[in-house]
C-alpha cells in the first residue's frame, strides 16, 4: 500500500527552483531514501511534506488524504514526524522533558487543569513519562534521562531527536541526515536503529549523504538532481543506473553493500 | 513532594516573618508591595522566561485590572470581588484579542508591539477623564473584605497579599510541570520543532499571554483596593521595565527566581537612599549588567553555584549507579 503520494510538486525561492514537478510514491513499511547532491532540494522537500513550507504547485497525499495547507502540528496529529538536518533540540530542557514534549498529542490536559493540578493531570504525567522512557530506551538513551540536553555530545543528540520524533507515535518518520557528523561506530548504530524503527511498522523517509548507509538500509531510493527526479528504484538498480553514475555518483565510486 | 519543596520553604518564611517582627515597617509595608510585585513577576516570567516572549508593556494589564476594580466599585457600586472578576474578564479578553496579531511578531518587533500596547493603555487611562479621573487619579476605592473580615490593616494586607502570592506561585509551578508547561519551554527552545511535535504554537502563545495578563489584572485589583487611590503613573512604561528587570535579575525561567527578583528590587530602593534620585538609571544599569555578566540571573546563578559546591563536597563518594534525581519526576 502507498502511504505517501507526491505529484507534480514544485517550489521556488525567488529565482531558484528548489523542487520542480517532482513525483514519487512511498510504500508503507519500507525505508525509502532520497539522495542527491548539496542543494538538490531534499530538505525543501521535507519541509513541504511536514507543512513548514507551502508548495507552489502539486499535491501530497498522506494515507490517501491531501495534506497541503495543513500546519505542521496537524501533520503530526496525522502521524507524520521528523528530525532536522540542523539539530532542533529543546536545549533549555532535560532529555526526558524533550521526549515528553513528543508525547504532547498522546495526552490532552489543558492550561487550566494543569494549573490546578487536577488528578487527571497527575495520571497523564505518569503516562507521558512512561511513553517517553520507552522511546528513550528504544534509542538506547536511558542513561541520559535526567541530563540537560545542552550537556550532551552531538551523536547522542542525533539519537535524542529520533527518540523525540518516535514519542509522537508516527506512521511516517522523516529523517534528515541522521548520520551526518557521526563516526563509524555511531553510524553503524544509526543504521541498526533505522532498521529497528522500520521493523516496528514505521515507514521511514530518509535523506542521507552517507551512500554506504543508504545502500544498506534502504528498500527503495529516489535520486534528486536540481529538484527533479533523476532515477528511482532499489539500491541495486540505482547503483547500476547510468544517469545516476554520470550525474551524481561519479564513475569510480564503489559501495560496500 | 520534592516538587513543591521550594513552595513550602517560601510559605514557612511568609508565616514566620510577621510572627518575629509583627510591627516592622519592612514586613508589613514593604513586603506587601514585594509580594504584589512577585505576583506580577511570576506571571510575566511564564511569558518571558519560559515561553521566551518578551513583553515591555506588562504594566498595561496591571493597570486595566486596577482601573476596572477602581471604576466599577466607585462609580457603579459593585462589590470588590465581583469587580476583581470583571477586571480579569476584561483583561483576559483584551489579551486574547491582542495575542494573535502581537505574538506573530518575534524579537525586537514583539518588544516594540508590547511597548506600544503599554503606551496606548497609559494614554487611554490619562485621556478618558470622566471615567478614570485622568492624570489626577481615582480615589475612594473601598477596601476588600473576606467573609466579614475587613482587610484594613497593614498586617492583614500582608496576610492577604502573601496568600495570593503563594497561590500564584503554586499555580505557576503546576503549569510549568505539565504538558502545557513543556509546550511553553519547547516553544522557546525551537518553535519549528515544537510545531512538529504536535504543539499548536499559536494557541500555546495565546494561552500563556492570557494567563500572564490575568495574573497582572489580579495584582492590579489587589493594588487598587490596598491603595484606595490609583493614578496612571503607577502603570507607566517604567513600571513595565521594572517588572522585566525583576524577572531578569532573578533568572528567566525560574519561578522562585522571579519572586527573588521582585523582593530584591522592592527592598533595595527602601534600603538605599541613593535609589530615590536615580531609580530608573539603577534599574537600567542592573538590566545591562545582568545581561552582560549573569544572563542566567542572580537567583539561578547562586543556586547553581551552591549545588556545584555541595556536589564537590560529596565528590569523594563513589558515583551512584542510578542517575541522580531519578525520583524527582515521580513525585506528584
Ligand atoms: N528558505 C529558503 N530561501 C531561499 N532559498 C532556499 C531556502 N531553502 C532552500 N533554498 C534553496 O533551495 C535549494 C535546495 O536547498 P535544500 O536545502 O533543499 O537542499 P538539500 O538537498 O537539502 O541540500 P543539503 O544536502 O546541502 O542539505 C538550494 O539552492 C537552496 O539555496
Ligand atoms: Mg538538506
Amino acid at each position: 500500500m502507498t502511504l505517501l503520494e507526491v505529484q507534480g510538486l514544485t517550489k521556488s525561492f525567488g529565482g531558484v527552483t528548489a523542487i520542480a514537478d517532482l513525483g514519487f510514491d512511498v510504500p508503507e513499511g519500507q525505508v525509502y531514501s532520497v539522495i542527491g547532491p548539496n542543494g538538490a532540494g531534499k530538505t525543501t522537500l521535507f519541509n513541504m511534506l511536514s507543512g513548514i513550507y507551502h508548495p507552489d504547485e502539486g499535491s501530497i497525499h498522506f494515507q490517501g488524504r491531501e495534506i497541503i495547507g495543513l500546519q505542521p502540528h496537524k501533520m503530526a496529529a496525522m502521524g507524520l514526524s521528523r528530525t532536522f538536518q540542523n539539530l532542533q533540540m529543546f536545549f533549555n530542557m532535560s532529555v526526558l522533558d524533550n521526549v515528553m514534549v513528543g508525547c504532547h498529542l498522546r495526552t490532552g490536559s489543558g492550561l487550566f487543569s494543569a494549573a490546578l493540578r487536577l488528578p487527571g493531570v497527575v495520571r497523564e504525567e505518569r503516562e507521558a513519562r512512561r511513553l517517553a522512557r520507552e522511546a528513550l530506551s528504544f534509542c538506547d538513551l536511558e542513561r541520559f534521562v535526567d541530563q540537560r540536553a545542552d550537556a550532551l555530545p552531538y551523536g547522542v543528540l542525533k539519537r535524542l531527536e529520533i527518540a523525540r520524533a518516535l514519542a509522537v507515535g508516527p506512521k511516517l518518520l522523516l529523517m534528515d541526515e541522521p548520520a551526518a557528523g557521526l563516526n563509524d561506530t555511531e553510524t553503524a548504530e544509526m543504521q541498526r536503529l533505522i532498521r529497528c524503527i522500520c521493523e516496528r511498522g514505521i515507514t521511514v523517509l530518509l535523506v542521507e549523504h552517507n551512500m554506504g548507509l543508504v545502500m544498506r538500509v534502504s528498500d527503495r531510493i529516489l535520486v534528486l538532481d536540481y529538484g527533479t527526479r533523476l532515477a528511482e528504484g532499489t539500491p541495486l538498480e540505482i547503483q547500476n543506473d547510468r544517469r545516476v553514475i554520470e550525474a551524481y555518483l561519479g564513475g569510480e565510486v564503489q559501495y560496500a553493500v | 513532594m520534592k516538587r513543591l519543596r521550594g513552595l513550602f520553604l517560601l510559605t514557612l518564611l511568609v508565616v514566620i516573618l510577621p510572627l518575629l517582627f509583627p510591627d516592622n515597617y519592612y514586613v508589613t509595608v514593604v513586603a506587601v508591595s514585594a509580594a504584589l510585585h512577585a505576583i506580577l513577576a511570576v506571571g510575566l516570567n511564564l511569558l518571558m522566561g519560559y515561553a521566551g516572549l518578551i513583553s515591555l508593556g506588562h504594566a498595561a494589564f496591571f493597570g486595566i485590572g486596577a482601573y476596572t476594580s477602581g471604576i466599577v466599585t466607585t462609580r457603579f457600586g459593585l462589590d470588590p470581588w465581583s469587580a476583581m472578576a470583571a477586571g480579569m474578564l476584561l483583561t483576559g479578553t483584551i489579551a486574547f484579542v491582542m495575542a494573535r496579531p502581537i505574538l506573530r511578531l518575534k524579537g525586537h518587533y514583539l518588544a516594540m508591539a508590547t511597548l506600544g500596547l503599554g503606551i496606548i493603555v497609559q494614554i487611554v487611562l490619562v485621556q478618558t477623564e470622566e471615567l478614570t479621573g485622568g492624570p489626577d487619579g481615582l480615589g475612594g476605592i473601598p477596601p476588600l473584605s473576606l467573609f466579614g473580615w475587613e482587610v484594613d490593616s497593614d498586617l492583614r494586607w500582608y496576610m492577604l497579599m502573601s496568600a495570593v502570592m503563594l497561590l500564584v506561585v503554586w499555580l505557576a509551578l503546576n503549569i510549568i510541570d505539565s504538558r502545557s508547561g513543556r509546550a511553553l519551554r519547547a516553544l522557546h527552545g525551537s518553535e519549528v520543532a515544537a510545531e512538529m511535535m504536535g504543539i499548536d504554537t499559536t494557541v500555546t502563545k495565546t494561552g500563556v499571554f492570557v494567563v500572564a495578563a490575568l495574573s497582572a489584572s489580579l495584582a492590579g485589583s489587589l493594588f487598587a483596593h490596598q491603595q484606595a487611590f490609583i493614578s496612571p503613573d503607577s502603570f507607566n512604561f517604567f513600571f513595565s521595565i521594572e517588572l522585566v528587570t525583576m524577572v531578569v535579575l532573578g533568572g528567566m525561567a525560574s519561578t522562585f527566581g522571579a519572586v527573588f527578583g521582585a523582593f530584591v528590587l522592592t527592598f533595595l530602593p527602601e534600603l538605599l537612599v541613593i535609589f530615590e534620585d536615580y531609580e530608573v538609571m539603577i534599574f537600567g544599569a542592573i538590566l545591562m549588567l545582568m545581561m552582560i555578566f549573569l544572563p542566567q540571573g542572580l537567583f539561578v546563578g547562586l543556586r547553581d553555584l551552591l549545588r556545584r559546591l555541595l556536589q564537590q563536597q560529596r565528590a569523594p563518594a563513589p558515583a551512584p549507579v542510578v542517575p541522580a534525581g531519578e525520583d524527582k519526576h515521580d513525585a506528584a
